[in-house]
């Protein structure tokens, strides 16, 4: 047990910081990749083109490719964006731009999908009584959607969580980082350490998991 | 309740010209579906469109409230051109009732949802206001006590009906059927026509799209005949059942009526 | 315990044959670095150093990315530095080529999982000797002493002056060193970990952090670089003595002939002249040797 009370300062701090950049990129890639699938099912062939544009380019780029433009590429033109006020410093509000730029490209591709399983009668039906396109896909399609798109969009989540590790080599003292650290300054095994770290990524996907699957059923039932 | 409150107040008076195609084409691919189409419905006119399948019906009917764009000529809608793809073209879809094939009822949402969302979300009534007349119009089509039921819940005849009290809830200037009865068991066909005869006898504007050749006898003012992406034949439904003037019509109406 | 050493006639003559083999070839191989004699040792049975003069070969984990220390230059075969000229020469003392030594990049982070499972024999990668490694893995030395410096943007230089100015500025040093936890627990720095020096030096040109901290041989190298806008400030703030890593801790024989074989290069001059070849090039003066830990 002393092994666990030694590790957990590392622990909690790593993990605090491990789950302010999930859940900012989390929110921030769903919006934007919410945006970006209403793209690329629009009617509008320029907001069709960038959405597929968008997706290619960033779904086909490495996590490490992106974090290396944005951290070291943004400073150098002067974007050194903190966001002070829930005490994010630059690192940490860079790997948050990295990582939702990055997921939101899945994002999108998991919600299209999703799309793609409602009967296309369904969004006829909904322009017919007059509604507009973003009535059409909020009202009618992207409901419906929603359940089809549990599944994928919680793989998506699981591997943003997984990736937000990423940003222990950019700056960020997330709980990988805080592995290396405890590997320094602890007497504790790597083995020991290593379990520490893994069982605290466990719990994360297994929360996303169980609510994915909290999800489903009660959208199952509401049939 | 009368009959009468079905029918928008729009039908009356005015200029007589309800729906205009002035030299509508439209290909699919290499396809000419629509072969410089001129028409004219007036208010409160039943058209029904008869004809072979693959004859261009549906995407005659689906031009209309532009569900397919055209390639060349114009539509008018109560005087006005319909506007490209936007808010516009939303406006004008909601003074256009459609009923479709396959029902297409919201699956996410009850019957009575199916019945108030477009007067809530594109007419902006109040709540209360659209399900007391959606109430109305599920009583009027006879499915008021399946008001809080998810529509697979139920019969295609009452689905479709459904559908019918769904566009009618938007107050339509015309009302357009594209072969509302073909995905119905035959037992289950009566029961909507007897609603869509029953609209039509209320004066409503109507485009039918039906191989039913009963409806169009009873119902209809003028019967189009169409084959090969274009209209062949139009005239009264007496004069056309009995006495059709072109070969393909009487093609037609000689294999569909021998049975 | 102490083993004998009998030199055979055999050994004699693998030592001359190898030693004419290093004159003929000496332009090609280790040119740039010191002579490295080759010549088998005797040891006890069953004893690692046994296993591997016996093998012929021997696989030792060294940095690739640190000038003067252990580094691999693109496009080179094997890696440079004054890490790998103590390579060769304790290669060189269990009768084994310095072509047959198998060269591996361990960064500060895999340096104890890969001697305890055997991807590598050897550890010599700018090693710091301390308590908690030594509970897990065995470190023979130190071989070479180095202490922390700070690197800052030379407009910085009067403010950050020395550690005590680290207090909630951001210091950029490599994931999990020991320097970076140094400043962190020490001096109250901000900690900014990225996974190579390169990479901190970056972000100090970026202005995204306000100083890289490390052992000073590694900084002067970097400022070396950019010597109009990067300088190493302050005196060394750390000893970090550069130990041999080896696996399990419990040998005893393996340690006391690795510290028997530093001390040797020391006297042979073999240490001066690896050093001069390596960190020596950066301008700093040759230091002097340090002494050897007791063995456990």
């Amino acid at each position: 047990m002393s092994t666990l009370a030694e590790m957990w300062p590392f622990l909690r701090a790593g993990f605090t910081n491990t789950l302010v950049l999930l859940a900012l990129s989390l929110v921030l890639s769903t919006i934007l990749g919410t945006v970006l699938a209403s793209m690329r099912v629009s009617p509008v062939l320029p907001l069709r083109a960038f959405g597929t544009s968008y997706v290619n380019i960033f779904r086909n780029t490495p996590l490490v490719v992106m974090f290396i433009l944005i951290v070291e590429g943004f400073p150098p033109v002067d974007i050194r964006p903190n966001i002070e006020a829930i005490g994010l410093n630059t690192f940490e509000t860079l790997a948050v731009f990295a990582l939702t730029i990055y997921t939101a490209a899945f994002v999108c591709e998991a919600l299209r999908s999703g799309v793609n399983t409602v009967d296309p009668g369904q969004a006829e039906a909904a322009r017919a009584v007059g509604m507009t396109f973003t009535q059409t896909l909020s009202v009618i399609v992207l409901p419906q959607a929603f359940r089809a798109v549990i599944p994928p969009l919680a793989s998506v989540y699981i591997a943003l969580t997984k990736n937000t590790s990423v940003a222990a080599a950019f700056g960020v003292v997330e709980a990988t980082a805080q592995l290396s650290r405890m590997n320094e300054q602890t007497v504790a095994g790597t083995g020991v350490l290593f379990f520490g770290i893994a069982a605290g990524y466990v719990v994360i996907v297994w929360v996303i998991s169980g609510i994915a699957a909290f999800l489903e059923r009660q959208v199952a039932t509401a049939r | 309740m009368t009959e009468a409150a079905l029918v928008p107040k729009s039908a009356e008076g005015g200029d007589s010209a309800l729906v205009v195609l002035d030299g509508v084409n439209k290909w699919f691919g290499d396809l000419h579906v629509l072969q410089n189409i001129n028409l004219t419905i007036s208010r409160g006119e039943v058209a029904v469109v008869i004809g072979p399948s693959g004859g261009g019906k549906s995407t005659f009917c689906r031009t209309i409230n532009r569900l397919e764009p055209i390639d060349q000529g114009e539509i008018r809608l109560d005087g006005k051109p319909l506007p490209a793809e936007g808010k516009g073209l939303a406006r004008l879809r909601a003074d256009v009732g459609m009923v479709f094939q396959a029902f297409n009822l919201f699956a996410h949402k009850t019957v009575l949802q199916n019945v108030t969302l477009g007067p809530i979300k594109v007419r902006g009534k109040r709540e209360q206001d659209a399900s007391e007349r959606a109430q109305q119009l599920l009583d009027r089509v006879g499915v008021a006590d399946q008001a809080h039921k998810y529509p697979a819940q139920l019969s295609g005849g009452q689905q479709q009906r459904v559908a019918i009290a769904r566009a009618l809830a938007m107050e339509p200037k015309v009302m357009l059927f594209d072969e509302p009865t073909s995905a119905l068991d035959p037992e289950m066909i009566k029961e909507v026509l007897d609603v869509m005869v029953d609209l039509a006898k209320g004066g409503m504007t109507m485009v039918v799209v039906t191989h039913e050749m009963g409806f169009a006898r009873t119902a209809a003012n003028r019967v189009l005949f169409m084959a090969d992406g274009q209209i062949v034949e139009e005239a009264t439904p007496n004069e056309f059942f009995t006495n059709p003037k072109s070969d393909r019509a009487k093609d037609f109406l000689g294999k569909i009526l021998k049975h | 315990m102490r083993f004998v050493r009998t030199k055979t006639l055999a050994t004699a003559g693998v030592v001359a044959l190898s030693m004419a083999l290093a004159a003929c070839g000496g332009d090609e191989s280790g040119g740039d670095g010191a002579e490295v004699e080759v010549e088998e040792g005797d040891f006890p049975e069953g004893s690692q150093m046994a296993e591997f003069q016996e093998a012929g070969e021997i696989t030792i984990g060294v940095k690739f990315d640190q000038p003067g220390i252990g580094f691999q230059q693109p496009g080179e075969d094997t890696p440079t530095g004054f890490d790998i000229e103590i390579g060769e020469y304790v290669a060189g003392k269990l009768g084994i080529e310095p072509e047959n030594i198998g060269w591996r990049e361990t960064v500060s982070d895999n340096r104890e999982p890969f001697l305890e499972n055997g991807t590598v024999d050897l550890v010599i990668a700018s090693y710091t000797i301390n308590e908690e490694r030594r509970a897990i893995v065995g470190q023979a030395g130190p071989y070479y002493t180095t202490g922390q410096q700070i690197l800052v943007r030379e407009e910085d230089a009067e403010t950050i002056d020395g550690p005590d100015k680290l207090s909630e500025v951001s210091v950029c040093s490599v994931t999990g060193s020991t320097s970076l936890e140094n400043v962190v627990r020490d001096y109250g720095a901000e900690p900014a970990p990225f996974d190579t020096y390169s990479a901190c030096v970056r972000q100090l040109q970026n202005e995204t952090v306000d100083a890289v901290t490390t052992d000073g041989a590694i900084l002067l190298g970097y400022a070396a670089q950019d010597p109009d806008n990067l300088e190493v400030v302050g005196e060394e703030f750390s000893e970090e003595p550069y130990g041999i890593g080896y696996y399990p801790n419990d040998d005893t024989e393996m340690c006391e002939f690795l510290n028997e074989t530093i001390q040797q290069s020391i006297d042979d001059g073999y240490w001066a002249e690896g050093f001069e070849a390596t960190l020596g090039q950066s301008g700093i003066e040759t230091p002097d040797p340090p002494e050897q830990d007791p063995c456990p």
